[in-house]
């Protein structure tokens, strides 16, 4: 039962802490290029707005433009109940396990991607090919990175991962360690849109990736796709920080070690986000013709993580 | 194996890993100032990994050898190259033979290679820095790639930069370390192989007013 409370507990703070992040990310970005920057809760007011206003949608649209939103929204939710947040050996481990995750963060950008496509607008249709070109190469870097993970532990469940780098500590300077977060951190900025790959803080850019996507949509359905690309960035630093630093997360489900890792989390979300924002402020974004070769680091980095530790058991 | 072993072992594979990674890392630009660049980072680190070898394998020499490498590599070599560049003007690599994409990938397949065949020679090894062997081999087969993939001569001899430091990284890694006045003999080789080099880009340049080897291929221009 206390189980079952935790996975609920665990998506609620997922839910709450993601507009933040996103907030906290645009805050510091601001801070470093010199601007005063909209406060970091600024997306709590934004989803709010949007969720007060009508909902305007194309003629030419079908079912699938309204379900969409929905479909994007509850798949990257339930992937927060499989990523361990706060506490290691979930309840939920049983459910699903790396591939999982893998999927069904696919599955919310595949619906994406079909929501760009039908309304059948140059942008939307645009945005949807560039997304699809992206997710082909890196949703195999994911997985393949965190495999590197997985054959050290022996398992693909993400909760034994953790628990097992948390009692073999000396792992963690392995060079598949090391060479898997580096492989990891780059699809991860593929992935949500950020710099080098995709602008996140611009509108009508013609190189321009998610937000050629969710251009036509608006209301509470931009607010339920916003809070999901928040929610992905979320688990994407969590997978990062967690499977790869797992020190905080609760082994035991006790309050005082859940305090604890939710405070750690805190600490570990906002060290890689002034690292990403950073790096957005010092990288200037790559041609669309060179993201493939980026994503083609990532995924040798991966390949070599996985090799030695495959290797070197 | 003991904590002293342990930690010597992790550490080896983590810098020679670092050092692979570097030229890797040279697959992926163009510029021949990025090539520079990474070359000098990956040397850097090679004598870091040298100095970690000398001091966990117990031989002095090796520091000797690591700040030869460190004024040889870091320093005379790039500097030279950056002249050099100057004086031929700054070609980028901007189509090589093999795609960059692919060329990622294929060097990940040369260290997967590199890994299958020193199986034998790591299985039969009692060194704590056996890991790290096939990282070193793999190097060389990037370095070799290098030379066999890039168009320019510039970036050959950066490939072929990167190859050396393979072998200097493997020897480190087999036997702590050759003799010391073989590692000189090896590095004055490296150095005048340089210059010779440096002397046949400026006649490519001055002839073809361009360092594209392709150009060789042909018997008239």
């Amino acid at each position: 039962m206390t189980g079952y409370l935790l996975e609920i507990g665990q998506a609620l703070l997922a839910l709450l802490l993601a507009p933040g992040l996103t907030g906290f990310i645009r805050w510091v970005k601001a801070r470093l290029q010199g601007r005063r920057g909209a406060p970091p809760w600024q997306p709590y007011y934004d989803l709010r707005k949007l969720f007060g206003k009508d909902v305007v949608v194309s003629k030419n649209a079908s079912w699938l433009f309204r379900f969409a939103p929905y479909m994007i929204f509850a798949s990257t939710l339930a992937v927060t109940m499989i990523v361990p947040l706060v506490a290691a050996p979930l309840p939920f481990d049983a459910v699903g396990d790396l591939l999982a995750v893998v999927y069904l963060l696919l599955l919310g950008t595949f619906f994406l991607a079909l929501a760009g496509l039908d309304p059948g607008t140059p942008f939307g249709g645009m945005g949807a090919s560039r997304e699809m070109t992206i997710a082909a190469i890196a949703e195999p870097t994911i997985a393949l990175a965190i495999f590197g993970l997985a054959v050290g532990a022996g398992s693909t469940n993400l909760g034994r991962i953790v628990a097992q780098t948390l009692a073999n500590p000396g792992g963690v300077i392995n060079p598949g360690h090391l060479l898997g977060f580096s492989a990891l951190f780059i699809v991860m900025l593929a992935e949500t849109g950020r710099m080098p790959v995709d602008n996140p803080s611009t509108h009508l850019e013609l190189t321009m990736i998610h937000e050629a996507m969710i251009l036509e949509y608006s209301g509470r359905y931009l607010a339920l796709i916003e809070w999901a690309a928040a929610l992905k960035l979320l688990v994407f630093f969590s997978l990062l920080s967690n499977l790869f630093l797992p020190w905080g997360v609760a082994t035991a489900l006790t309050p005082g070690a859940l305090g604890v890792a939710v405070i750690a989390l805190a600490l570990k979300l906002a060290a890689l986000a002034v690292t990403v924002a950073v790096l957005e402020t010092r990288l200037a974004k790559l041609r669309l013709f060179r993201v493939p070769e980026l994503l083609a680091v990532s995924f040798v980095l991966a390949l070599l993580s996985v090799t030695s530790s495959f290797l070197l058991r | 194996m003991n904590d002293h072993d342990t930690l010597f072992a992790q550490l080896s594979t983590l810098s020679a890993s670092l050092v692979l990674l570097f030229g890797i890392a040279l697959l992926w630009r163009r510029s021949l100032g990025a090539y520079i660049k990474a070359f000098r980072w990956q040397s850097l680190v090679l004598s870091l990994a040298f100095v970690m070898i000398g001091y966990f394998g117990h031989d002095p020499e090796l520091y000797i050898i690591a700040a030869a490498l460190l004024a040889l590599k870091v320093f005379i070599i790039p500097w030279y190259l950056t002249r050099l560049q100057m004086r031929v003007g700054t070609e980028r690599e901007v189509q090589p033979y093999v795609n960059i994409a692919t060329s990622l990938i294929v060097a990940g397949l040369l260290v997967m290679l590199a890994y299958a065949i020193t199986r034998p020679l790591v299985m039969v090894s009692k060194l704590p820095t056996r890991g790290a062997i096939p990282l070193a081999v793999g190097l060389i087969f990037v370095g070799l790639f290098v030379i066999v993939s890039r168009r320019k001569a510039l970036t050959q001899i950066v490939g072929f930069l990167v190859l050396e430091n393979g072998i200097a990284l493997l020897a480190a890694l087999c036997t702590y370390g050759i003799p010391l006045i073989v590692e000189l003999g090896v590095f004055l080789d490296v150095l005048m192989g340089f210059l010779v080099m440096q002397i046949i880009v400026y006649h490519i340049s001055s002839t073809f007013e361009s360092i594209d080897v392709e150009q060789l291929s042909q018997l008239k221009h």
